[in-house]
Parts: structure tokens; C-alpha cells; sequence
């Protein structure tokens, strides 16, 4: 849904200003490419339970609730969607209604759909950080969103936190997410803020008007986050994300997005909307970004893809091995080396013991070996005889040790 | 009438970009030799990076055939020759076989640095020139101030001096009725002794060496055994002909004529530039004169890099050498950058485009380090050796003193920009011998300055603070004792050989200070903190720190969109092969030539 009321100054995300964007055409163009790809799944006979579905932005919760229901209506109808599927809306504060009746309402309408999981771009609980960043709410409508929502009845919400926004301390970031806790959330998701070229942030950093955090700033809050987000009882589970542990500490924490998690596993989805990405019968695909080509493709009855790849063997290992570093967790040999094999065109034999998947994976990634080592020598990455994990320390620098793997 | 009165061979000469080339590709397409589609741009610049460049470095022959207005067939024999400073043997040498030389001026520019040097060769060699003005189809021509500064500068005659346009083909008859006029036709005796001048070689992988030569006396055949009077070395004879261009056979060859020799030869460097070919059982008393061996003023070591095997790299480089008699290599071992070669050019451009044929026309990948020239090192008991490599510098305490080579450097420049190339030649340790007004507004600036100081980035740092205006040439002129000393520089506390070099002592300070702040900004950071050190012997004379790298992470997944992420890690995945990896540091291959580029503007 690349719709907004307006555009954050550091955002780089496709999407328009609502006012006067041709919404309905969209929503009308979406539900035909919904449609359009179900046909299709269907024919090819790959047609497959649907056990999450992620409406992002852009900010869905600025469109019509109307559309936004026969959206839903019709993704439920084209697709075997599992009854007790998670279903996640992101709604920024501030867009769900000015009135208390009105938001209640439409969060009604929200949980009627069968939206269970709210997702909503906090980003600070400071009010002159809010407004440099171009946000369009305040502390206080998240406080009373969150309250209103609360009233609802949903009990899986994620908010998330952005730091290393220029100007701010490590002790600012700190207290935003005090504030956060404070509103019992589910799930936090914390990022750094990244300057994007092409946004005005990324035009006032080449001036010199923005002065980013310094690196060592940013790891040292990152980390201090991640050590009140423990103490607070939250797992982390992938470097951005974390979620509240449920009654059994030892077992994986029961509000991690499970949506989000497809994409480290290596899991299938459909993507669906403008500048959309998907992995689908090992087709990696991207959708048009130009919302003209979108709704004239849509239009004459053909899918708006504009990219697509078939995955070679070796692309399903290395995203899977970068992919699933970014989980604290780790990625096992056997499923890298599964994601391998399991690829169509090859005809190997599986290993058997797990000696010869870690050896497998050694063979593949014969290059990689000598230098995952040395980071592993120096304590940011850990490979055992299951598989490969990075360290807290390692997640600073992930990008490195992932690019071992490409 | 002899057959030597319808023969003329010339030269053109210019300043690089005035349009030698251009000009050349408008008589071949004039006489008809080459169909207007095969017209390459500028015919005569065969390699790719000349043609790039737009200058000339590897000459090329063509005979052309010109219907003069007086109803007689000539023969015009151009000689196309290089057209730059690391050149000017080569240029003599063609020159040589020429009577006369069309001098181009650039109507918009005039005179310049080279096209002074380039008449002064043509002068030595008794020359007829004649003056030609180019670009006269463009609107900022000034004709009257270019035959001026001819007038003034270099003292040629040119009122009559024809104006063309070589881009449109405009004044190129009255140029070639002009020329027949104006240069000589050759002399010589057909039935004498042979003498003849190779003025350029290459290799050609049917024939073997290809020799282009003039004819002075006496005459040549196939089946003929010929001495190279300079090396002594005999050959028999397989071909003869002309270069139209091209190789096309004939019978023979006989004085005045200009054409190609082959014999079996296996490499350039046996059929030098500038020997004189006689015939073995009937030799000429003695060779023509200004026979030289190429003298390398250059050096720098090339390296396979990363990945990238030293056979191939061997392979490339004797290929190059069969057709480059300026070029020469021998192994060298580095405790860096293991084994590689030490290899000597001409100058600073002859290195530049045998690096980028390594890279183009061999697909390799290699290490460059820093370009050095070759002391005099003067040993307390007397001995003195050559050094070109700083790590093969004696201990300071055996030696007793150091010289360097001093070029004669001339720039012309307009006369603004005088007071910042002085500052810059002072700078660069240069010695002003005088300076002289050519015109009201072009100066011509005689420095005495150490090669050292130019083959950095001298030529770059002149074109910008002259906005491209001033133009340069240089030669050798002598040894010069100086207080040289050799900077090392250690990374993470070791020393990396291939990063020391020999400077004055007086510089080394800020020399030291400025490499170290240069790989600062090379280097990337790594997960600890990298010292980056200049010493001279064991002491440290300049510090800097690349401190650790804290952050490479990427917070957001966008959306599923895997294959974004997939890139850059791609990029940054591509972007590390491009580093060498000294024990626990890497470093970018680029930091071995642009660590000394340190020019600042000051």
C-alpha cells in the first residue's frame, strides 16, 4: 500500500502522499493482480496454504476502510488462507481516526477482517525528534493509540523504535525505549536510522546541514538497547527484532513475527502490490515501482512483474546462509545444504549424518571457510558442528561475514 | 629526371591534440588507398589506447599516391610519428628518414611546448618544414595570431603556411601541391652500398618482425642476407614492400624509397630503432648516425594480484617486449606482494599504457607500485651502483653519497598562470634556468628539476592549476648528487616493502606525514585499530591511526526484498577482491600507486 500522508524526510520506500493519489484504481488494480496470481497458482496446480498475510506500506491504515475490506475479502477468497493465520496490519499512530468512536470503529472493522497483529512506526517518543524526522504524530497519539487499541482487545502488537537519529544521545534512545515499554508491546522491532540517498536527509548529509551518529555511537546504543530489551524480557531473536518471552523462558518466544521470520528461513511468499518482492516456485520477483506501468499491466490482464529470477543452487544456499544469520539463532548446515539440494535442476545425493552436511557446506562455501574462521577466531561469529551463528558483537559488523557467503 | 624526383617523404608533426592524426586520415582517405568504410577515426593510431587518448605513441607508415596539378604521379611517404615527451628517440629516428615534415599548428592554440621540441628534433635532422594551420572550421580560429607566433617563436616563414581543416577535409589539395614545393625529394644511390634505417619495428605473429625502414643507398630483395651494422646481428631477407598501409610485397626496395623488411626476426629488440640495415656480403663502412639503445628512465614493480597467476602475468610481459624494444623486465621478489617483476620504461605515459594493456588486451589483474627512477649510488669504497628499487638500497652508514637524475623541463604556458607553476616547480624542488616571453602572453619557464619530482603527479597537478593551458616537455640531462634518503612504510607495525620510497631528506617529514595521511584515507577500517607508520631507518617520523570498523549492518530486511540485499552484499563482496591482504591488514591494490599522489593544489 505505497500510500502516506506524508513522506518521512529519511524515507527511500516507494510511496506517494494519499491526498490525490489514485487510490481506488489501485486497490481496483491490486485485487485483479490478487486474483490474477491465485489463477495462476491454481493452474500450475503450486497453489499452497497461506499461513501469514503482511499488509505494509507505505501506511495501509490510511486507506478506506471499504477498500481495504474487500482487499482482505478478496485475498481470502483467491487463497487457502489457514483459519488462525497471522495477519498483520502496520498502521502509523495518528492515521487510525481523530475521534476516540471513529478509531474504535475502525479497529473493529480491522479485527472483523481478521487483522490480529498490529505493526505501528513509533519511531520516537520525543516530540522535536518526531517532527525533524517528518512524522506526522506526537508522543501522546502513540500513548493513546496504543490504549485504544489495547481496549480493542488486540494482544499482539509490534511498535518499533528508531535511534541514531542526528542529535540524539545514547541516553535519549534509552529513555524512547523506556517509553515504549512502558506501553507493554509484544514485539519492539529497533533500527538505526540509515541515510538514503534521493531522501533529504541523504541531500543534507551531503551538505553537511545533517551530522550523523558516529558508528561507535550507534553500536554502543544498539547494544545497550539489546541489554535493557533482555532485562525487560524480551528475546532477541533477529538483530532488529524482538519479542516478549511467553510462560516458558526456554521455549522460543510465541510473539515473533512469524511473517518476517519466512524471510529468513527461506521460505516461499507471494508478494503482491507495486514494487512488491517474492520468492515463489524458487522464481525470486519484483514488481513494477511505477504505478502507471502497475495499473496499465493490471489493466490488460498481465501480472506487473518487472524482475525475475529462477535461484541456482548456489543462490539458495547463500541467501539462505545470509538470510539466516540474521536470526540470533543461526542457520544449520543441513538446512543451507538442504536449500541446495532441494533445488530442482540437481540430482545429488543427501547426506545422511550431520558430519557430512557441515562438510558439504564446507565444500560449497570452500573460499568462505578461512576467513569465517578468523571472525570466529575473533569472537563475532561462532561455528560449531550444527551450523554458524553470529555473536552480538559480530551482528555489528554481519554484513562482512555474510558477504563471505554471496 | 630520376625516379627520385617524384618520391617525397615527410613527416607531420605537432602538439598532442593539435590534429597530426586527424590530418593523417585525411590524406590516406584523399589518395584513395583506403576505402572510406574502413576508415577507422585516425587510421594511423592503431591501439586502442592511443585512440582513447587521442595521441599517437606507436608510429605507423603509409605511401600514398598523389596526381600533382602538374600532371605528375608523386609517391608521398608519410611517416607518422609518437607524440609524446617519453617518445623523442623514436621521434628523431623517423624523423631521420624523412627530407622534410608538415608542422600542425592549431589555428585556436598555436604554438606549444611540443610543437617547439618536436621542430627543434626536425631542425637536428635538416629538415624542410612546412607551417600548416588546422581547425580553421572553427569559429575561435586565429589564423593571422597563429602565423604570428610561428613567425616569432620558432622563426618558419608562415605567410604562405596553407589553412585547413583537417576534421573537414578543407585546403588539403592546396596543402599537398604545397608540400611537393616545399620538401626535397630524397638522394641517394641506387647502385650503392646498402644503407638503410629502421625507424620503427613490430612484431607480426606470421612474418615475425616487420621492419619499416628507409632506404639511403644501394637497394634490398627478397633472398638477400642483411647485418643490423649496430648489433651484428645477420638475417636473410623473406619480404619486401610498401606500407600502403598495410603490408603489400614488391621486388625491391632502393634508395629514396620508404617500405617494410622482414626476415625471420623473432623479437623487436634485435631489429632496433635507429640501426642501420647493410647487406652482409657487401656491408656499408659505416651505420648512419644516431643509433641509441632505449634507455629506461622509469621503473615500477607490476605483480600479479589477488588471484592471479605469475605465469600469466610472465606470458603478457614477454609478449609486450616482442614488440616494444623500450621495454624491458626482470623477476623481482617482494615481501609484500611475493613474486613479481621490476620493469623499466621509457617514462611515465610508456608505463601507464603497458599497465592498461596488461589490463586489456591480457584480462589481468595486477598490482602496480610506485614509480621510481634509477640513483647513482656512490658507496664509501667506491663502487657505484645502479638502484631503481628502493628496497634494494644500501644501509645508509656504506654509502657515501646519492645522485639523481635531473630532466631539463620546458612549459609554455600563457602568461597568468606563471606565478602558480612556479610555486608548484618549487615545490617539486625544480630550478628556474630563465624564463622567457615568446609572445606578449606565452612564456616559456626552463627549470632544471629531479625526474623524481615529475614522474608523480607533476603533469597532472601543471594541467590543473593551468586549466589544461601549459604544456610540457622534458629530457634527460645529468646526475646530480642530492640527500636522498628511504621512507618505509609499516603497516600494523610491519614494514610493507613496496610502499618505500627514496626521498630528499628535507621532504621526508611531510612526505612521511602525507603518505600516512593518504592511506588513512585508503585504507578500510578493519575490526581493530590498523597504525599506519613512515620511519626513516628505525626511526618514526609520521603516525596515523585507521581506527577499528564498529559498524557494517544493515537494519532493515526491505520488505522481502532479498535479492536488493543480495546486491549489495555482492558489491561488497566484489569490492574486497580488489584488496591485497598484508598479515592481518587489507589493503586496496590502488594504494600502491595513489599513495604519492599528494598533490593538494598547493
Amino acid at each position: 500500500m505505497p500510500f502516506c500522508v506524508q513522506k518521512c524526510r529519511y524515507c527511500a520506500f516507494l510511496s506517494f502522499e494519499a491526498e490525490g493519489s489514485p487510490r481506488k484504481e489501485y486497490t481496483d488494480a491490486l485485487e485483479k493482480e490478487i486474483k490474477l496470481r491465485a489463477d495462476r497458482e491454481k493452474e500450475n496446480g503450486t497453489d499452497r496454504p497461506v499461513d501469514t498475510i503482511y499488509i505494509g506500506g507505505g501506511t495501509p491504515s490510511v486507506m478506506d476502510i471499504s477498500s481495504m475490506s474487500e482487499m482482505v475479502k478478496t485475498l481470502k477468497r483467491s487463497f487457502d488462507v489457514v483459519p488462525d493465520a497471522e495477519v498483520t496490519l502496520e498502521a502509523n499512530p495518528a492515521t487510525l481516526g481523530r475521534k476516540d468512536g471513529v478509531m474504535l470503529a475502525k479497529l473493529q472493522a480491522y479485527r472483523f477482517m481478521g487483522i490480529n497483529r498490529l505493526s505501528m512506526g513509533v519511531q520516537s517518543m520525543d516530540n522535536d525528534r518526531l517532527h525533524y524526522l517528518g512524522r506526522i504524530h506526537t508522543a501522546e497519539n502513540v500513548t493513546r493509540d496504543m490504549d485504544i487499541i489495547r481496549r480493542k482487545g488486540f494482544d499482539n502488537v509490534n511498535l518499533d523504535l528508531m535511534f541514531s537519529i542526528p542529535g540524539e544521545s545514547g541516553d535519549d534512545a534509552l529513555r524512547d525505549l523506556d517509553k515504549i515499554l512502558a506501553l507493554g508491546p509484544e514485539h519492539i522491532s529497533c533500527y538505526s536510522l540509515q541515510i538514503e540517498e534521493g531522501t533529504p536527509f541523504g541531500e543534507m548529509a551531503d551538505s553537511g546541514e545533517l551530522i550523523e551518529v558516529s558508528d561507535e555511537e550507534d553500536r554502543e546504543t544498539y547494544h545497550r538497547i539489546c541489554r535493557r530489551l533482555a532485562e525487560a524480557g524480551y528475546e532477541h531473536y533477529e538483530i532488529s527484532n524482538f519479542a516478549k518471552m511467553g510462560v516458558d523462558p526456554d521455549a522460543p518466544s510465541p510473539y515473533r513475527s512469524q511473517h518476517n521470520s519466512l524471510y529468513w528461513n527461506m521460505d516461499e511468499y507471494i508478494g503482491l502490490g507495486l514494487g512488491a518482492s517474492g520468492f515463489l516456485n524458487g522464481v525470486r520477483y519484483k514488481n513494477t515501482s511505477d504505478l502507471d506501468e502497475y495499473l496499465s499491466a493490471l489493466k490488460e490482464g498481465r501480472l506487473p512483474v518487472a524482475e525475475e529470477h529462477l535461484n541456482t543452487a548456489f543462490d539458495n544456499i547463500s541467501e539462505a546462509v545470509f538470510t539466516g544469520l540474521r536470526r540470533r539463532e543461526g542457520i544449520r548446515y543441513e538446512d543451507a545444504v538442504r536449500a541446495y539440494l532441494d533445488t530442482d535442476d540437481l540430482q545429488l545425493k543427501y547426506p545422511v549424518s550431520a558430519e557430512e552436511f557441515r562438510d558439504l557446506f564446507w565444500d560449497i562455501f570452500d573460499e568462505a571457510e578461512e576467513e569465517a574462521r578468523s571472525y570466529a577466531e575473533r569472537g563475532l561469529l561462532i561455528i560449531d558442528s550444527e551450523g554458524l551463528k553470529l555473536t552480538e558483537t559480530g551482528i555489528d559488523i554481519s554484513n562482512s561475514i555474510m558477504s563471505l557467503f554471496v | 629526371m630520376s625516379y627520385l624526383d617524384n618520391i617525397r617523404n615527410f613527416s607531420i608533426i605537432a602538439h598532442i591534440d593539435h590534429g597530426k592524426s586527424t590530418l593523417a586520415d585525411r590524406l590516406i582517405e584523399k589518395t584513395g588507398l583506403v576505402e572510406a568504410r574502413d576508415m577507422k577515426e585516425q587510421y594511423l593510431d592503431n591501439m586502442d589506447i592511443e585512440r582513447e587518448r587521442g595521441i599517437t605513441i606507436k608510429l605507423q607508415t603509409t605511401r600514398l599516391q598523389y596526381k600533382a596539378k602538374d600532371g605528375q604521379e608523386y609517391i608521398l611517404n608519410l611517416i607518422d610519428t609518437p607524440g609524446h615527451v617519453d617518445f623523442n628517440y623514436e621521434v628523431s629516428r623517423s624523423l631521420a628518414a624523412c627530407d622534410g615534415a608538415v608542422l600542425v599548428v592549431d589555428a585556436t592554440q598555436g604554438v606549444e611546448a611540443q610543437t617547439l621540441g618536436n621542430v627543434y628534433l626536425a631542425l637536428d635532422e635538416d629538415l624542410e618544414i612546412l607551417p600548416v594551420l588546422n581547425k580553421m572550421d572553427l569559429d575561435s580560429a586565429r589564423p593571422e595570431d597563429a602565423r604570428a607566433e610561428i613567425e616569432d617563436i620558432i622563426g618558419l616563414d608562415a605567410s604562405e603556411a596553407p589553412e585547413i581543416s583537417a576534421k573537414t577535409g578543407m585546403g588539403i589539395d592546396e596543402m599537398l601541391e604545397k608540400l611537393i614545393e616545399v620538401i626535397p625529394p630524397p638522394q641517394g644511390d641506387p647502385d650503392g652500398k646498402l644503407k638503410a634505417l629502421i625507424f620503427d619495428s613490430y612484431y607480426d605473429s606470421y612474418k615475425g618482425v616487420i621492419i619499416y625502414t628507409r632506404i639511403f643507398d644501394g637497394r634490398v630483395r627478397r633472398g638477400d642476407t642483411i647485418r643490423m651494422m649496430n648489433t651484428g646481428k645477420n638475417y636473410e631477407v623473406t619480404e619486401v614492400g610498401y606500407c600502403i598501409p598495410g603490408t603489400v610485397p614488391a621486388s625491391e626496395l632502393k634508395a629514396g624509397e620508404v617500405g617494410y623488411i622482414c626476415g625471420s626476426i623473432k623479437q623487436v629488440a634485435d631489429a632496433r630503432v635507429g640501426d642501420t640495415i647493410t647487406l652482409a656480403n657487401d656491408p656499408a663502412d659505416a651505420p648512419l648516425k644516431g643509433y641509441k639503445k632505449a634507455q629506461s628512465m622509469v621503473y615500477c614493480g607490476i605483480f600479479p594480484a589477488e588471484g592471479e597467476k605469475y605465469e600469466n602475468v610472465k606470458d603478457a610481459l614477454e609478449k609486450l617486449q616482442v614488440n616494444d624494444a623500450a621495454f624491458n623486465f626482470e623477476p623481482e621478489n617482494s615481501a609484500a606482494l611475493g613474486y613479481g617483476y621490476r620493469c623499466g620504461f621509457l617514462g611515465l605515459l610508456h608505463m601507464d599504457v603497458i599497465t592498461e594493456r596488461l589490463a586489456r588486451e591480457f584480462d589481468l589483474d595486477v598490482i602496480t607500485t610506485l614509480p621510481s627512477v634509477v640513483y647513482k649510488v656512490v658507496m664509501k669504497d667506491g663502487e657505484v651502483l645502479d638502484i631503481q628499487n628502493p628496497s634494494n638500497l644500501p644501509a645508509p652508514a656504506l654509502i657515501a653519497h646519492i645522485e639523481e637524475p635531473i630532466v631539463k623541463a620546458d612549459i609554455m604556458t600563457p602568461n597568468e598562470y606563471v606565478g602558480s607553476i612556479m610555486t608548484l616547480c618549487q615545490n617539486r624542488r625544480g630550478n628556474m634556468i630563465h624564463m622567457e616571453y615568446l609572445t606578449k602572453t606565452r612564456v616559456q619557464l626552463h627549470y632544471e628539476m629531479p625526474l623524481n619530482e615529475v614522474i608523480y603527479d607533476f603533469f597532472d597537478a601543471l594541467k590543473s592549476r593551468t586549466r589544461g593551458y601549459a604544456s610540457l616537455d622534458y629530457e634527460f640531462l645529468r646526475y646530480q648528487q642530492a640527500k636522498l634518503v628511504k621512507l618505509d612504510i609499516l603497516l600494523n607495525r610491519e614494514p610493507i616493502d613496496a610502499l618505500s620510497t627514496i626521498v630528499p631528506e628535507e621532504e621526508a617529514m611531510a612526505k612521511g606525514r602525507g603518505i600516512c595521511e593518504k592511506l588513512k584515507e585508503i585504507i578500510p577500517r578493519h575490526q581493530f585499530e590498523v597504525p599506519i607508520q613512515a620511519a626513516i631507518g628505525q626511526k618514526i617520523i609520521a603516525r596515523e591511526t585507521v581506527r577499528a570498523y564498529r559498524k557494517d549492518v544493515l537494519a532493515k530486511c526491505y520488505g522481502g526484498d532479498i535479492t536488493r540485499k543480495k546486491k549489495l552484499l555482492e558489491k561488497q563482496k566484489a569490492g574486497k577482491k580488489r584488496m591485497r591482504q598484508f598479515g592481518s591488514v587489507t589493503v586496496p591494490q590502488e594504494a600502491f600507486t595513489e599513495v604519492l599522489k599528494l598533490d593538494d593544489g598547493r
